[in-house]
């Protein structure tokens, strides 16, 4: 008897674990998607942009099948206290996550028509914007994975900075509308795909928020947010 | 331990001693009880016997000195029963004693005896009675009864007796088997706190026994399973110091993984690869250590086929480090599978694969586009336009310059493959640079002045020779010359002085030209690498200038420091070491070879 039981913690133990590889995993993919999807526009590869389309499937598959591990969890071992609250975090992260992945398509497909034609400028800001958007995926889980408040804190700061980023770009695509206007289609595609990254960062952050309210218990979420939303 | 197998021995003493207490008494008080019940039966049937055979009629007087004589109680009844006299009570109190046992016995057989409990004295009566005759006819009995407490007193002290000899033995029992139990509990306990140690993994030392019983014999055998489990542990951390030793002398690192995907141990070489951000990963899973998707595709793909899975991961941000991961199963764990995966850095040869595709990717790409050009006006001069003298001679000027820059090129790759191969002959002597310097800037004053930039030659008088071979110098000076008129201008200046440092003089070359963005500055001295492209194959330039320049000055014992602001101008520097040999300049004609 005694010894079944430990084997069925330990089976539970697992299971916990399981959860927590699948979530890094899920995010493995999607900081890999938004990296890509950035590639695919700045090194005009059509190939990689499809590669993204495509592999959001993945992305969606493991969303899905994390989820049903997470209830699974909770309708069998009915967990209590810390293991609740991470699986029933670890259930709204995955949704974040694969809002990203689709964020990511959603820069992929534009990618793929303005690689069709001549290019507007040098994307110098987008790759610094996705630089940080993706290190915003990588903290906000470690954050979860690791009980670690001051990661999640971080991800709070630097959303500002890809924010910034965002209004930069607009401000300065604006220009380039209002010289040429056979350039607004293309400036309009590039707005869009700033404006999804910017929304990575958004989701992101909503995963950091919630790491912040499972450590502390403080709801954080729909506080500072830029007056633009 | 000790206690209980005391108390076990103790026991079943004490249990045997009791045991023969009971059955010895038992016996004792029968034969006792029979032994003396029979002699008083005798004593008063004796007694009876003389009463009947004085055929005398007795009176109250002689009744009570006959009782008195015999120690008894002395009752006499006619043959009807009927008491006519007894030595201790009024016959008128006493009812007919036809119905005793003992007189009925009498009547029957001659003489009889009965033991009874007397209520009126509370302790057992023997009771004796014997007929009384007259020539062949009963008239009478004669019974004699006395108490038996003498037998029970008897009895008694004999019981005494024995439970003192019971109580000595119980003690002398128990002497010995606090004895008996200490001397077999000795090597037992010796055994016990032995195998306790062994439990707590101190694997030290043996039993020794002065015994020659069993527990010798299990003494032996548990020293023999000690020494045999020495000599497996000694075996086991054998192979297991070698396998480390092999694991960390190997430059590939080594993870051990169990089917629930946690890293049961790292190789020290793998820590070396992975450096800092990745901390203390054993114990965590594969995901949750390296947070690398391709790695966990190749784990689930190797988990799917079960065969060894290889592939290629990238990880780190700013200086990614490119692993090759073989992931196979380890044999021989017969209750779980386990795993190894093997990391093989390949950045390095990553780097030199790009480097090598690289250059012949812009080796052809450079031998292509003059070739392209010179083949184009071939086939227009093949298509007629040799026939116009004009443009022939216009076509065959862009064809030598093309064919120029091929054979330029030709030249510096031939020149930094010979410097690369060591094939290159350098002759060393002590060497003015000033003179040099002014012999450079003279062969590129014409270019300068085209652009309107000024060169100027401030080195002084008064610096020692270098040590180098002449025409490689003006070499290296024509190549970093060049490349500053080049891409400084019109209206700009050159500036070139000098100064001591250490055993160096250092030659530095001052341009106000466009300047190198600070990130490309590193990459300058690669071969084919341009930072501005377009305007520097414009300008003539085959890409290979600083490269041979940064050769070159290695093999002086030198070396090249170039140092640049954006829209302000490049400094490059050249450390050239301070000749050490005889300045008449002669001796060092000799052909060196390097």
């Amino acid at each position: 008897m005694m010894d079944e039981k430990k084997h069925t913690s330990l089976h539970y133990e697992q299971e916990l674990q399981a959860i927590k590889d699948s979530l890094i995993f899920l995010g493995a993919l999607t900081e890999e998607a938004t990296r890509n999807a950035m590639e695919s526009l700045s090194g005009r590869d059509a190939d990689l942009a499809r590669k993204v389309i495509h592999d959001d499937d993945e992305i969606d598959r493991l969303d899905t099948a994390l989820e049903e591990k997470c209830i699974r969890v909770l309708a069998l071992r009915q967990p209590a206290a810390i293991d609740l609250r991470f699986i029933t975090t670890a259930i709204k992260i995955t949704g974040h996550l694969e809002r990203i992945g689709d964020m990511a398509v959603n820069i992929a497909e534009k990618a793929l028509i303005l690689n069709n034609e001549p290019q507007l400028k040098p994307y110098i800001d987008l790759p610094r914007m996705t630089d940080l958007v993706r290190g915003m995926i990588r903290d906000s889980l470690d954050s979860f994975i690791r009980n670690d408040l001051a990661v999640a804190e971080r991800v709070r700061q630097t959303e500002q900075i890809v924010d910034d980023l965002n209004e930069q770009i607009f401000r300065e695509l604006l220009t380039y509308m209002l010289e040429d206007s056979r350039s607004i289609n293309r400036s309009l595609m590039i707005m869009q795909i700033s404006k999804n990254m910017e929304r990575i960062a958004d989701h992101a952050q909503g995963i950091a928020d919630m790491v912040i309210y499972m450590l502390t218990g403080e709801n954080v979420r729909h506080q500072n947010y830029p007056s633009s939303k | 331990m000790k206690r209980s197998l005391f108390f076990k021995i103790f026991f079943s003493y004490l249990v045997v001693i009791a045991f023969s207490f009971i059955v010895l008494s038992t016996f004792i008080k029968n034969e006792i009880q029979q032994v003396m019940t029979g002699q008083i039966v005798e004593e008063l049937q004796t007694y009876a016997g003389l009463i009947d055979l004085s055929k005398t009629q007795f009176g109250l007087e002689q009744v009570r000195h006959i009782a008195y004589l015999s120690g008894s109680r002395v009752t006499l009844a006619d043959v009807r029963g009927r008491v006519f006299a007894d030595s201790e009570k009024d016959i008128a109190g006493l009812d007919n004693h036809l119905n005793r046992p003992e007189i009925q016995e009498a009547r029957v057989r001659g003489k009889g005896k009965s033991v009874r409990f007397s209520q009126t004295l509370g302790v057992n009566m023997l009771y004796v009675a014997v007929t009384l005759h007259d020539k062949d006819q009963i008239t009478g009995y004669v019974r004699l009864a006395r108490p038996l407490h003498n037998v029970q007193n008897v009895i008694d002290q004999v019981y005494q007796t024995v439970f003192l000899t019971i109580l000595i033995i119980s003690i002398f029992s128990l002497i010995l088997a606090i004895l008996v139990s200490y001397q077999l509990a000795k090597p037992i306990r010796a055994m016990e706190q032995f195998t306790r140690k062994l439990r707590q993994g101190d694997l030290q030392g043996s039993i020794l026994l002065n015994t020659s019983d069993e527990t010798k014999t299990l003494a032996d055998n548990i020293n023999y399973l000690v020494e045999e489990l020495q000599s497996k542990i000694r075996l086991a951390n054998e192979e297991k110091s070698k396998l480390m030793t092999a694991l960390t002398s190997i430059d590939e690192g080594v993870l051990i993984v169990n089917t629930h995907e946690s890293i049961e141990m790292v190789s020290p070489s793998l820590i070396h690869i992975l450096k800092e951000p990745y901390g203390k990963i054993a114990g965590k899973t594969l995901m949750e250590a390296f947070r690398n998707a391709d790695l966990q595709r190749l784990f689930l793909k190797f988990r799917q086929s079960q065969e060894t899975a290889t592939g290629e991961i990238t990880l780190g941000g700013l200086h990614p480090v490119i692993l090759q991961v073989s992931i196979s199963e380890i044999h021989g764990y017969p209750d779980e599978e386990k795993f190894m995966v093997v990391f093989h850095n390949v950045t390095r040869l990553k780097k030199l694969e790009q480097i090598r595709t690289d250059f012949i990717a812009n080796v052809s790409h450079e031998i292509r586009t003059p070739l392209t050009a010179i083949i184009g006006y071939l086939e227009t001069l093949q298509n007629g336009a040799l026939e116009s003298a004009e443009d022939a001679r216009r076509f065959i000027d862009v064809m030598l310059r093309q064919a120029q820059r091929l054979h330029r090129l030709v030249e510096d790759l031939l020149t930094i493959s010979k410097i690369e191969l060591g094939e290159m002959e350098f002759h060393f002597e002590p060497i003015l640079l000033s003179e040099t310097v002014d012999h450079v800037i003279s062969l590129l004053e014409a270019k300068a002045k085209e652009k309107k930039i000024s060169m100027q030659n401030d080195l002084t008088r008064n610096l020692p020779p270098v040590k180098a071979d002449r025409d490689r110098l003006c070499q290296i000076l024509v190549n970093v010359l060049d490349n500053a008129v080049k891409f400084t201008g019109s209206g700009g200046r050159v500036t070139i002085d000098a100064e001591v440092q250490d055993n160096f003089v250092v030659l530095r070359i001052f341009d106000t030209g466009m300047g190198i963005p600070k990130e490309e500055l590193q990459r300058l001295g690669e071969r084919f690498y341009r930072v501005d492209k377009a305007r520097s194959r414009e300008l003539g330039g085959t890409g290979l200038g600083l490269s041979i320049v940064k050769h070159l000055m290695l093999v002086h014992g030198g070396k090249m420091e170039i140092d640049s602001r954006l829209g302000r101008g490049t400094s490059v520097s050249l450390f050239f070491p301070v000749s050490t040999m005889e300045s008449s300049g002669q001796n060092g004609k000799k052909g060196n070879r390097i």
